[in-house]
């Protein structure tokens, strides 16, 4: 996969409940092998983006543009695999960790999976072990290998790391920014912490009730934002 | 008691009293459903009494039709009033327990087990009907609380590119046991708990223990058919309520 060719267009997208904008008219082009930093006070519309984009949700409005075509061509399993998504609360299906890292590719190799394994640091002789024994930071790092063996163009992340502790938090960037710089996939990462998208880079774009406020340089959005709401968030008085 | 009259029924009235009077005695306050319970079955049992000697009196094809349709229509709606939450509910039920007693019954006519009568399909109708109701009903409890509760492991499942039949299989299955548990169950204690109903009855009225053993083992045989598939009709139509064309779970059910 080339760098910086544009992977993913959201096209004024909305979505509307009834009683609430979830998503207000964000429009916004990602290009591969960028990481992106979606930062935001709590009920921005963070992971209610990333569901639209891998299609849990459809939009009131707007369409998105994967990999030059509308995403309502293909269909929402091929779609879901090549646009990966990482819950905030990690879920896994009974049975072994191996075979939840095979869960949505079957035809992964035993090899594939030690790799996958020790790149979420998930130690390999926990592969045949019940997963529902395992420790949330353990869970979570297990439901990344799984969702990394899809092998995804773009990745979808809500807040990854919230159940890890710093040294796991540390391996989990520093392999994102690995397969970013080898343009492998381009990442959406959803955070809570602004330091966080600091140490990523790439870009940050900023969302408050729902819309696009500011986006850019992640280091300029956190320490120096241009709008009122960005300032307010950088003071911590939007939370 | 070979042939009970209504000087037999109201002689029975004294083991009402006896109900009435032992829960009043332990204070359990059951005392006005007992009573308003025992008038309503009273009415309902001689109201049935009459349409049915009316029914069988006729011998028209139209009125079997038609008895059959109220009981399934008051059959759907007494399920449905237990599963509204689920938007076309009263749909679902109906067509489910159309489904099971329908086929049952042709499959029972077409095989020569009974024939197009109404004193067979009335009665065996309505166990069929009353059974297939509890069916459909605990079916569709049951899948949109699974659904409902298991949403992020269903949606973790779509998120990794299954579909959602395959996210949603074990709910389905355990959706379609919870509608046959009841006959299942019934199916491994008969004759060893309690001699069941059909039978009861057959015995009580002077038939040949056998012949009530064969007649109840066609019920039996015959509900098993209709709970299935009222079951997995009823999983079938709800689970499509609960995910949209694009794959999506749609919480709001």
């Amino acid at each position: 996969m080339s760098c910086n060719k544009t992977i993913l267009e959201l096209k004024n997208i909305c979505r509307k409940l009834p009683e609430i904008n979830i998503i207000n008219d964000i429009s916004f082009i990602f290009k591969t092998g960028n990481i992106y930093s979606i930062i935001g006070p709590s009920g921005a519309g963070k992971s209610s983006l990333l569901r639209l984009i891998n299609r849990l949700d459809e939009p009131t409005s707007g369409t998105i543009v994967f990999d030059g075509n509308d995403y309502t061509q293909y269909r929402p399993c091929e779609l879901r695999k090549r646009i990966g998504y990482l819950f905030q609360t990690p879920y896994l299906f009974e049975g072994s960790v191996k075979n939840n890292i095979r869960y949505g590719n079957q035809s992964i190799s035993d090899e594939k999976i030690k790799e996958l394994a020790e790149q979420t640091q998930v130690s390999e002789k926990l592969l045949n072990s019940d997963s529902a024994k395992l420790s949330v930071g353990e869970k979570q790092r297990v439901a990344l290998a799984r969702m990394l063996a899809l092998n995804p163009e773009v990745i979808l992340l809500d807040e990854p790391t919230s159940a890890l502790d710093p040294a796991n938090t540390a391996t989990i960037e520093k392999l994102i920014k690995q397969i970013a710089e080898r343009c492998e996939a381009t990442f959406l990462f959803v955070s809570h912490n602004p330091e966080q998208a600091l140490r990523m880079g790439g870009q940050a774009l900023l969302l408050v009730y729902g819309q696009l406020i500011e986006y850019g340089p992640a280091e300029q959005i956190i320490n120096n934002p241009q709008s009122d709401a960005g300032k307010l968030y950088q003071r911590k008085e939007l939370q | 008691m070979t042939n009970p009259g209504l000087t037999e029924v109201l002689m029975s009235l004294i083991l009402v009293g006896l109900a009435l009077g032992v829960s009043r005695w332990w204070k359990i306050s059951t005392a006005k459903d007992m009573s308003i319970g025992s008038v309503r079955a009273f009415i309902q049992l001689v109201a049935v009494g009459y349409a049915l000697e009316f029914i069988f009196g006729m011998e028209s094809p139209w009125l079997i039709y038609l008895a059959l349709l109220i009981m399934i229509a008051v059959g759907s709606h007494a399920a449905y009033g237990r599963v509204k939450s689920v938007s076309n509910s009263f749909f679902i039920t109906f067509i489910s327990i159309v489904s099971g007693s329908f086929i049952t019954l042709l499959l029972m006519l077409l095989l020569d087990i009974i024939s197009f009568e109404a004193r067979y399909i009335i009665p065996l109708g309505g166990m069929i009907i009353g059974n297939s109701m509890n069916s459909s009903a605990l079916t569709i409890e049951r899948l949109s609380s699974d659904l409902k509760n298991n949403h992020l492991a269903i949606e973790t499942s779509l998120s990794l590119g299954r579909g959602w039949r395959s996210a949603s299989r074990e709910y389905q299955k355990k959706a379609a046991t919870a509608g046959m548990i009841s006959i299942l169950n019934t199916m491994k204690t008969i004759g060893l708990v309690a001699l069941p109903g059909a039978m009861t009855g057959m015995i009580l009225a002077g038939a040949n223990p056998l012949k009530a053993v064969y007649l109840q083992i066609i019920v039996v045989y015959m509900i098993l058919s209709a709970v299935t598939i009222t079951s997995v009709v009823s999983m079938e139509l709800t689970i499509r309520k609960f995910f949209s064309k694009h794959q999506q779970l749609i919480s709001k059910n």
